[in-house]
């Protein structure tokens, strides 16, 4: 016989009669200012002071949660209010799989389905009581972190005792955070948490050391601790950027690769002027480098060694950022942008040089055929590989270079008035071990050839979740046109 | 066991939490409260002794159920899945007596001697697994198709129903399924009805599995009843007849019962049925999405943007609203939008145009979490293999969050069962030809 339990106070209180146990937590990561826990930061009004709520009932983050709004974003990446603070947990092995688990105070992200203005909701947590529960995942034999939702699930227990329904987490994108998992989860109390995940085979097109890997339906388990001091690390943790900057275009810098990323929108230094100065983010490279490899040249208040101590940071330098490879680091023939002037002959020669679809940098690249680059990208394990030329299209970040998947894109490439490829010849999502997350096409049944004119259309636009800062980009792509280069 | 708190639920929920719980004290809570309500004792429409008068299909629900202002069948509100292992007693080197038989049948004649065959009384249906007809030296006969049921997605990893057969009992009361379960498997004293005694020796050749009971209920009003359960949100729609706030099951989107009848052979007026249960999360789908983005991800991206579904879906008449070519453009929808509808795609799995599968599901609140038991009849088993595979849309070039409901729904557990014809319902052998 089944019982019919309604959820009363009584049952309320048995939950919080588990007995405490060690959390996995390692330490809160305070993000790249590196100012942690109870410090207060000068522009700082402190957002903890209300939290705390002794008894666990109510919102527990009370007016404590850091505010967002922003007035008038930019229909572009822009600067949010704040850094957001979090908890790192221990890195946990799902088969071939690592994942790294990483909780927040539950708030605000845009979710979507489409491209339109209806398409778009902002999901704002009216429940205080809970975390933002967000998890990176990545190949531990290539460290390529997994960008594509192919529904993985969570699951939530307090012992034996499943918490709420299942959850698929999104999708998402953050400045500081790159591609990840996540979603707002409520939890009745405080208490420690038992989360398990799954995680259906990877069904994107995989290329190079990814092909016929990563096939299995995996799953993993982590424990965390729901409790005041967790809260007031997240909460406290929290930096707010100067007023003033709020909704300028930029970005913060990524969390984990530290440092100054890419620029320091909130020291007020121009944005784009330290774009690929950052050399940190080697693809496939992630558990190598540290601290001495990155570039410590912006010399402003935020340089960050440990003094705080806080035992985040380089603890955790070995979740990987999502973040693509530079221009640079692709061997084929980059195309030029048709109508711009920058670099020689209209190629781009770095990040900030690459042509913007409502604020995306897209690369667009040919790799020639018999090239190691197109072999390699043509096979993908399933049937014959043909040979020929591979032309991939990588949308990214404008500032911190973080994949933008699942979006559709295609592609028409002309020459005089003769349609070579397509029109609108579909690009399939694939996923590359040196490459990452793009688009791409083998061309075997012609050829492309200098000159041509390669007009990418973006059917779709990311339909990823996004924190604030990225709200408000990627949704209306225009096409971009580029041009073959001369050798 | 514990009775729900009467003082702070509503009439309809009271009743529904007692199908839930089950048993004798259950029952004469709600036969209290519904003979309470009207200071009479409420009317359940009585049965019939000819049984020839019954319909030879155990599925012929629909012509027994009111429709609609528009055509669609109303099914009836409340459901019991009941999960039976045969007991030893019942078989004879390992095949099922004379004797059991006898008294399965018996106890049938009875229910349907005690209630009309109508929503307004009882509807029922009793289905047998795969593992039922292991036991017999024959194979079905050729024409049924009852594979072992298997996980249909590479994200679920569900519990199969293993035991013998299932009974699906329903009725626009909630007492008298309740009552059924009662007379059939409770220890009190058997239950009256209409002037019969619902005595009854099944649990002779049964045994009630009960880990894998299961209730629910569908209808306009029903789902909002229970936003006191945890992972149910306020903002379930008050008219939908369905958790995630839509209508479904039109005329014209299901099978008709001719369509999943099995025409020849022993089994002929026999169907196949499949019964998945899953958990749905109503909380990010109510909360982080919007109506756009729900009629989207639930019929089509076209619904959405050409407003065609309403509320609930009471714009839509006795179809879902979808064209051919708006079936035909999933694949398209999928890169051009970035969405698409479950409904778009399931249609996918049409035979001519024809829906091959007849839905008979319902909500659920068991466990104390929001969910689906999924309830579908068809000609073969087969049949909803391929429509499954077209909702899930693994073809499709659409991230999961958006491809239709997928993000939203976690199957626990599938079971393949036949349903045999009412003239075989009782123990029949794998080939009662042979
Ligand atoms: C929570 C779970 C589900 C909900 C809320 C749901 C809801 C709906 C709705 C609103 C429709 C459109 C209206 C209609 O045609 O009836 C529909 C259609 C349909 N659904 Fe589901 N459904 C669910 C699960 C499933 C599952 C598991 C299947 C299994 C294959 C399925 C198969 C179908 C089919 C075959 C159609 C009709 C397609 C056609 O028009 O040919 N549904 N569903
Ligand atoms: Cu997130």
């Amino acid at each position: 016989m089944q019982d019919f339990t309604r959820t009363t106070d009584e049952t309320e209180i048995d939950r919080r009669t588990f007995v405490a146990q060690t959390g996995a937590a390692t330490g809160v990561l305070a993000l790249a200012g590196c100012l942690s826990g109870d410090d207060d930061e000068e522009d700082g009004d402190d957002p903890d002071a209300e939290n705390g709520d002794e008894n666990g009932s109510g919102e527990d983050y009370g007016d404590g949660r850091p505010t967002i709004e922003v007035e008038d974003p930019p229909n572009a990446v822009y600067l949010p209010t704040h850094r957001e603070a979090m908890r790192m947990l221990d890195p946990i092995e799902a088969g071939d799989m690592m994942l790294g688990p990483m909780l927040s105070y539950p708030h605000d992200f845009w979710t979507i389905a489409g491209s339109g203005e209806d398409a778009v909701e902002r999901e704002s947590p009216d429940s205080g009581r809970g975390v933002h529960m967000m998890f990176t995942l990545w190949d531990q034999q290539t460290g390529t972190v997994l960008p594509v939702d192919d529904g993985v699930q969570i699951r939530v227990y307090d012992g034996d005792e499943q918490v709420g329904s299942p959850v698929s987490p999104w999708s998402m994108i953050s400045q500081e955070m790159g591609f990840h998992f996540g979603d707002n989860v409520t939890l009745p109390e405080d208490g420690t948490y038992t989360v398990e995940v799954t995680i259906p085979p990877v069904s994107v097109r995989k290329t190079g050391d990814l092909v016929d890997r990563l096939d299995e339906r995996v799953s993993a388990t982590f424990e965390f601790e729901y409790d005041d001091e967790f809260r007031h690390e997240v909460i406290g943790g929290v930096q707010y950027l100067d007023e003033a900057e709020w909704g300028d275009r930029g970005a913060l810098e990524p969390m984990d690769h530290g440092d100054h990323g890419e620029h320091g929108g909130h020291d007020g230094h121009d944005d784009h002027a330290h774009e690929d100065e950052h050399d940190d983010h080697e693809h496939g490279d992630h558990d190598s480098h540290d601290d001495g490899d990155h570039e410590h040249d912006h010399g402003d208040e935020h340089d960050h060694d440990s003094e705080n101590g806080h035992n985040g940071h380089d603890d955790h330098a070995h979740v990987p950022y999502s973040a693509l490879p530079r221009i640079d680091e692709y061997d084929g023939a980059i195309l030029a942008t048709a109508d711009d002037e920058s670099g020689a002959d209209g190629v781009p020669t770095d990040h900030d040089s690459l042509p913007r679809s409502d604020d995306a940098a897209i690369l667009a690249a040919l790799f020639e055929d018999g090239s190691a680059d197109a072999e390699r990208l043509a096979d993908d394990g399933e049937g014959d590989v043909t040979a020929g030329q591979y032309l991939l299209v990588s949308p990214r970040t404008p500032y911190n270079r973080v994949p933008l998947a699942d979006a559709a894109l295609s592609v028409t490439v002309e020459r005089d008035d003769d349609t070579i490829v397509g029109p609108d010849a579909a690009l399939a999502e694939t996923l590359d071990s040196e490459y990452g997350i793009h688009y791409g096409l083998v061309i075997d049944d012609t050829q492309i050839e200098p000159g041509d004119s390669v007009t990418v259309t973006i059917d779709s636009p990311p339909q990823v979740a996004r924190h604030q800062g990225y709200d408000t980009a990627f949704l209306e792509m225009p096409p971009i046109e580029f041009t073959v280069p001369e050798q | 066991m514990t009775l729900p708190d009467r003082s702070t639920l509503s009439r309809r929920e009271y009743a529904r939490a007692l199908v839930a719980v089950g048993g004798a004290t259950a029952l004469s809570a709600c036969l209290d409260m519904s003979s309470g309500e009207n200071g009479a004792e409420n009317t359940v429409p009585s049965g019939t002794d000819d049984p020839d008068s019954l319909p030879a299909r155990q599925y012929a629900w629909n012509e027994f159920a009111t429709r609609d202002d528009k055509g669609n069948v109303e099914p009836p509100a409340h459901h019991v899945l009941l999960p039976l292992a045969l007991t030893e007693r019942a078989t004879a080197d390992g095949e099922p007596t004379a004797d059991a038989r006898e008294t399965t049948e018996s106890t049938l004649r009875t229910l349907e001697r005690a209630y009309e065959w109508s929503t307004d009384g009882l509807l029922f249906t009793l289905g047998y697994t795969p593992s039922y007809f292991e036991r017999f030296d024959e194979d079905l006969p050729e024409g049924v198709d009852l594979p072992e049921p298997a996980a249909l997605t590479s994200r679920e990893d569900p519990a199969f129903d293993e035991f013998d057969a299932l009974l699906h009992l329903a009725s626009n009361h909630p007492e008298v399924v309740l009552e059924v379960e009662e007379g059939l498997f409770g220890d009190q004293e058997e239950p009256e009805r209409n002037g019969v005694v619902l005595e009854s020796n099944l649990i002779e050749v049964f045994e009630r599995v009960d880990e894998n009971r299961r209730t629910g209920f569908v209808g306009a009003g029903l789902p909002t009843e229970h936003t006191d359960v945890s992972g149910v949100p306020d903002a379930v729609p008050k008219d939908a007849p369905f958790f995630m706030g839509f209508r479904s099951g039109f005329d014209r989107t299901q099978a008709s019962e001719d369509r999943v009848t099995i025409d020849s052979g022993p089994f002929a007026d026999g169907t196949t049925q499949h019964v998945s249960s899953m958990d749905i999360q109503l909380e990010v789908w109510f909360e982080q999405e919007n109506h756009y983005q729900r009629v989207s991800k639930m019929f089509s991206p076209e619904h959405a943007a050409e407003e065609l579904v309403g509320d609930v879906g009471e714009e839509l008449g006795a179809d879902s609203g979808l064209s051919d070519e708006r079936i035909e453009a999933t694949a398209a929808d999928a890169r051009q939008e970035g969405v698409v509808g479950h409904a778009q795609k399931a249609a996918r799995g049409r035979e001519d145009g024809d829906p091959p599968l007849l839905r008979r599901d319902f909500n659920t609140i068991d466990g104390d979490r929001p969910g689906l038991h999924f309830v579908s009849l068809q000609h073969d088993i087969e049949d909803f293999v391929r429509v499954r595979e077209a909702m899930t849309g693994a073809d499709l070039d659409v991230p999961s969050a958006n491809n239709g409901i997928l993000h939203y729904i976690f199957v626990n557990r599938r079971g393949n069962y036949l349903l045999p014809p009412r003239g075989l319902r009782a123990l029949p052998a794998a080939n009662p030809d042979a």
